[in-house]
């Protein structure tokens, strides 16, 4: 064999960054600015994401959040294990790692020039963030967009001063929901009594409309029925699949859904894809 | 049981014997081919001296009644000649259970790269070798994997002949003879050795012992073809393989599933036995002073509870039915991408080495595709 893979980087290693700016959310939730070294993260596209090392304590899989990504790339993070609550811990000025990006993130070429339906639950919003600023900073490339973000509590709600300006624009339609409303009124934000999916119901979606979706494993399943009682096809829904990204270059086996590396061949899916691979959604 | 007559030569077509002997040199003209020669056991000791010159020699070798490792040998008595499958395959030799891929401190982190250490990996069976030609796909998939690479480019893998026991099965999954991942196959004629020369890198390494080798006579090849047909007819187990992938896929809600995840203990024998079993996990490993230290890569294994699962405690494989279905999908049917191929090799460690009995491939595919016969071993 006169291969040369052994001659190039090992791509297990991170790119070293360093946290610019840490910027409390909603909840456990914290946005952080890191800036890496080069372009190592320069054509991060939306729905694509990174492996952010805490050195000494382990990867985390972290959705890239931000639309444009140069020299600094934007992680919303929730602690809720062990990487996440180090990362917690750490200040801005401190190193960390990335290895990426990874992922096949949306096919924003596959939307272009079509109306568009973006649906997050909970922490799901982030990949979602980073496809609206995409698809916003390309406003004309693309038809009617419509934004679904809907979580458990009111207080939940991420990205708050971003969601003034969006609601605000004529050319979007955003419904922002919540199972519980719960601690102070966010005016001028709305937040509606509900689910995502009364929002899905309460949009005006077209039959041609390309949906993208992110969020926890449960909420799929009614998303789906609600998006094909409406009549839109299943090869226009589009969806985020959470698994057990450890490499994220497809080796390392932890997040095979059925026979597919979710971190390589997806994690978008859409529903005929999704079809094909057991174990990969729940619905009818 | 259904009996096969599948007859595959280790060569595309016997028409491809090319005799050249002491054609080394030209290494180009015979990239395509594989050169054949014999070489007479009587001269095996000077093969393995040469060989042994060239580096470390690993071998199969007894380690206890019933089994075998590859271990790293001074003299060719201590090869174990009637092993079959060696506890571990020898994907540990490109993969090991344990490596660190860098090492970092406040300034750097820079990558680690294996030592330059050339070592010769001899007496290695269809089977493994067609698990190493798996391996070799996933690893050096792009982006590719610098450590496996390197430690395959210093190794020399010398295929051996070997004769079906009671849990072979690689005839079933297409693997019982050698097709890729050597780089020298042997086949056991009785008193001389039928040598192929796969890869250059062989042919260059063999220009110092050509002397030991004569050329490949009429009554040579047929006793060669003779004993892969014989090889053919010795396996007792088996199945009908042509509706494996659809099998796997209609049965996927088999209640079969639930009567062995029943019993599975979520141990994870079944996957560092298995020649083809990849999954690692990464860990971190930091010095007491919390500045420095390094990361490792370890082999993982998918029957264990915590493998699916992901932040927040959620599990897309929490009861070992899941796990134990999952395994068997992705040995039996394959990869539904990227590379659709299956694998499973069929050499029967997992059948060996599970302690509750539910690793019986054979067993299991012939219930699924309805054929409630008892097994035979």
């Amino acid at each position: 064999m006169n291969n040369p893979i052994s001659n190039s980087r090992c791509p297990l290693t991170p790119t070293r960054g360093v946290i610019r700016s840490i910027i409390p959310m909603a909840s456990d939730n914290t946005l952080f600015q890191i800036t890496v070294d080069g372009d190592a993260l320069s054509d991060c596209m939306p729905g694509q994401f990174v492996q952010l090392w805490v050195p000494g304590v382990g990867e985390s899989p972290i959705s890239v959040c931000s639309g444009h990504v140069g020299a600094t790339v934007e992680l919303t993070v929730r602690k809720v294990g062990r990487v996440t609550s180090a990362l917690f811990q750490m200040n801005e000025g401190d190193w960390v790692g990335l290895r990426g990006p990874y992922g096949n993130g949306f096919p924003v070429e596959a939307y272009r020039g079509k109306d568009l339906c973006l649906i997050a639950g909970g922490l799901g919003v982030a990949p979602i963030r980073s496809l609206w600023q995409y698809v916003l900073d390309h406003r004309e490339d693309f038809g009617k967009i419509t934004l679904i973000y809907g979580m458990r509590h009111s207080i939940d709600l991420l990205f708050r001063s971003e969601f003034k300006m969006l609601l605000r624009r004529r050319d979007m339609e955003v419904f922002i929901a919540a199972e519980e409303l719960c601690g102070p009124a966010l005016p001028p934000i709305s937040v509606q009594l509900g689910r995502v999916t009364d929002m899905i119901k309460a949009a005006s979606l077209s039959p041609t409309v390309e949906v993208a979706v992110c969020g926890p494993p449960v909420m799929y399943k009614y998303v789906i029925d609600e998006l094909k009682a409406k009549g839109i096809a299943e090869s226009q829904i589009w969806l985020s699949l959470e698994r057990h990204m450890k490499c994220g270059i497809g080796k390392c086996g932890h997040c095979f859904v059925g026979g597919a590396f979710a971190c390589k061949a997806g994690p978008v899916f859409n529903l005929p894809q999704l079809r094909l691979l057991p174990e990969a959604v729940e619905c009818a | 049981m259904r009996t096969f007559c599948l007859l595959v030569l280790p060569n595309d077509t016997l028409e491809d014997i090319f005799v050249c002997n002491g054609c080394v040199g030209s290494y180009g003209s015979i990239l395509k081919m594989s050169r054949n020669f014999l070489l007479p056991k009587s001269r095996f000791c000077e093969f393995f001296n040469y060989l042994k010159g060239l580096g470390k020699f690993f071998a199969p070798v007894r380690v206890s009644e019933q089994s075998f490792s590859f271990k790293e040998i001074e003299n060719e008595g201590e090869i174990a000649w009637d092993a079959l499958r060696t506890i571990l395959p020898p994907k540990k030799f490109f993969y090991p259970q344990r490596e660190t891929v860098l090492k970092y401190d406040r300034n750097e982190v820079e990558a680690t790269v294996p030592e330059d250490n050339f070592q010769v990996i001899f007496g290695v069976h269809p089977c493994d070798l067609a698990g190493l030609g798996i391996m070799d796909t996933i690893f050096e998939a792009a982006p590719g994997d610098t450590h496996y690479t390197k430690r395959r480019e210093q190794s020399l893998v010398i295929g051996l002949s070997c004769m079906p026991d009671k849990y072979c099965f690689c005839q079933s999954m297409g693997t019982s003879c050698p097709t890729k991942g050597y780089d020298l196959f042997l086949t056991d004629l009785g008193d001389a050795f039928f040598v192929q020369v796969e890869t250059a890198r062989a042919e260059q390494m063999l220009a110092g012992c050509n002397g030991l080798f004569s050329p490949v006579s009429e009554n040579d090849k047929d006793s060669y073809k003779e004993f892969w047909i014989e090889r053919d007819k010795a396996f007792t187990n088996g199945f009908e393989p042509d509706n494996l992938r659809s099998t796997l896929d209609m049965e996927w809600d088999n209640p079969l599933w639930d009567e062995l995840g029943k019993r599975c203990l979520s141990c994870g024998n079944c996957t560092p036995v298995c020649p083809t079993c990849y999954c690692f996990d990464l860990v971190d490993i930091a010095n007491l002073n919390g500045q420095s230290g390094e990361r490792q890569r370890e082999w993982d294994s998918c029957q264990f509870v915590g493998f699916a699962q992901v932040a927040g405690d959620y599990n897309f494989r929490p009861t070992p039915v899941d796990r134990l279905k999952f395994w068997y999908r992705h040995k039996l049917h394959g990869f539904d991408d990227p590379y659709g191929f299956k694998t499973c090799v069929g050499c029967g460690r997992c059948t060996v080495s599970c302690p509750s009995g539910i690793d019986d491939i054979v067993d299991v595919v012939k219930r699924l595709q309805g054929n409630n016969e008892q097994p035979n071993k």
